[in-house]
């Protein structure tokens, strides 16, 4: 999870690295400990460390780390010369060691010779075959070969063994939304909530796929879903407070010419609406805080 | 932090002579042959002086209180890690080569 704290850190710490200011290595460890995906960055950084040897001795045990940071950062920027000396000099110092073998099969399935990265993989996998990276590189192996029916058999599998790898559910939701599977991907996010409940994003997410899928019941419980994301997160989500409001019109649209009296006598869409409109007017452009204004009046939430 | 330190030092000292002075007394109570029932008034003042001034050592010395509320501006979850287990690398970077500078 990045706080907001965090977040304020990296960017921190990226400006001063940009300006020559030192504090790379504390970039990079905090880019890894977050698990962000900033490729480009790490491997600038990283391949000034690497390539003062200096620099590198100064890290001890840590280089190996490094090399390994740099090599994944070079496969994601497409820069293969890099990303082989890495896994090499990776392979002199670990031989027969899973990791780099995984790191091998992840350059050849950077190059794009997906069969042989297929081979590698299932060579690894017969030695450990309950390798949890292992297996999920499967999975993305199949989907960036555009198979994404595959993918989704091959991580189904993969959760009737781990059922508390939360990241793995997190991708198997996202690759259900890509294939409009609301529902299973509603389920999904059911999982990451009880996993983690206290994260808002995953409220937000299941709110948003209950609201595309429709229809009344589904509606309010994303009502309700983007009512708590704006509890955990002190209001600050836009997104979801936009989510209230147009869940709101929906609902109104659905039970329109029914009963009046079930009318939702709560304040939280004109409250929501009240938010928006000061934020837009603190920290957006000028032109589009009247232009949200009107909207909402259309809308009838102000 | 400085000066809770030092409140916190005065505090301990402040119960070690509570101790030693009703160890004392008590020596006395020996050599007049009474019953010991409770230490003097006194020291028993001097005893929670001193309890207080550690509590307040305790406080102070360790630092700020962090929030434990999820929606507080520390915890607050901006955005969720980028998922690299899951990496792929087929992906639009393919055409536009990595600019070394």
């Amino acid at each position: 999870m990045v706080g907001a704290k965090e977040a304020n850190l990296v960017e921190r710490l990226e400006s001063q690295a940009e300006h020559g200011g030192g504090g790379v290595w504390e970039y990079l460890c905090l880019v890894r400990k977050l698990k962000l995906r900033r490729s480009d960055k790490v491997l600038k950084y990283g391949l000034q460390i690497l390539k003062d040897s200096k620099a590198r001795s100064k890290l001890g045990g840590e280089e190996w780390t490094l090399y390994e940071q740099v090599a994944i950062a070079a496969m994601d920027c497409h820069c293969f010369s890099v990303a082989k000396d890495c896994v090499k000099s990776l392979q002199k110092k670990f031989p027969e060691s899973l990791r780099v073998g995984r790191l091998e099969g992840m350059l050849l399935e950077a190059t794009g010779s997906w069969e042989a990265a297929e081979k590698a993989y299932d060579r690894l996998l017969e030695d450990n075959p309950l390798d949890q990276v292992l297996l999920k590189r499967k999975a993305s192996l199949a989907k960036s070969q555009g198979n994404t029916s595959a993918s989704v058999e091959i991580l189904n599998k993969y959760l009737e063994i781990f059922m508390a790898d939360y990241d793995a559910w997190r991708e198997l939701a996202e690759l259900y939304v890509s294939q409009q599977m609301y529902k299973q991907a509603a389920f999904c996010y059911e999982e990451l909530i009880l996993c983690q409940p206290t994260v808002p994003l995953h409220h937000l997410a299941y709110a948003e796929v209950l609201y595309t899928m429709g229809g009344l019941e589904n509606l309010q419980t994303a009502k309700k879903y983007y009512a708590s994301t704006i509890d955990l997160t002190g209001g600050k989500n836009t997104r979801a407070l936009f989510g209230i409001c147009m869940c709101t019109v929906a609902i109104n649209q659905v039970t329109k010419g029914r009963n009046k009296e079930e009318k939702d006598g709560s304040e939280l869409q004109s409250l929501a609406a009240g938010v928006l409109v000061k934020e837009y007017k603190q920290k957006a452009p000028k032109n589009l805080a009247p232009l949200l204004t009107t909207t909402l009046k259309n809308m009838k939430l102000i | 932090m400085g000066v809770g330190f030092g409140v916190g030092v005065i505090g301990l000292l402040f119960l070690a002579h509570a101790a030693y002075a009703t160890s004392q007394y008590r020596s006395v109570l020996k050599i007049l042959e009474e019953e010991f029932s409770s230490p003097p008034m006194n020291v028993v003042i001097e005893l929670f002086l001193g309890l207080a001034m550690c509590f307040w050592a305790a406080m102070a010395v360790s630092g700020d209180f962090l929030s434990i509320h999820p929606d507080s501006e520390d915890n607050r979850v901006v955005s969720l890690p980028g998922n690299l287990d899951f990496m792929t690398f087929n992906h639009r970077g393919r055409v536009l080569p990595y600019n070394q500078n």
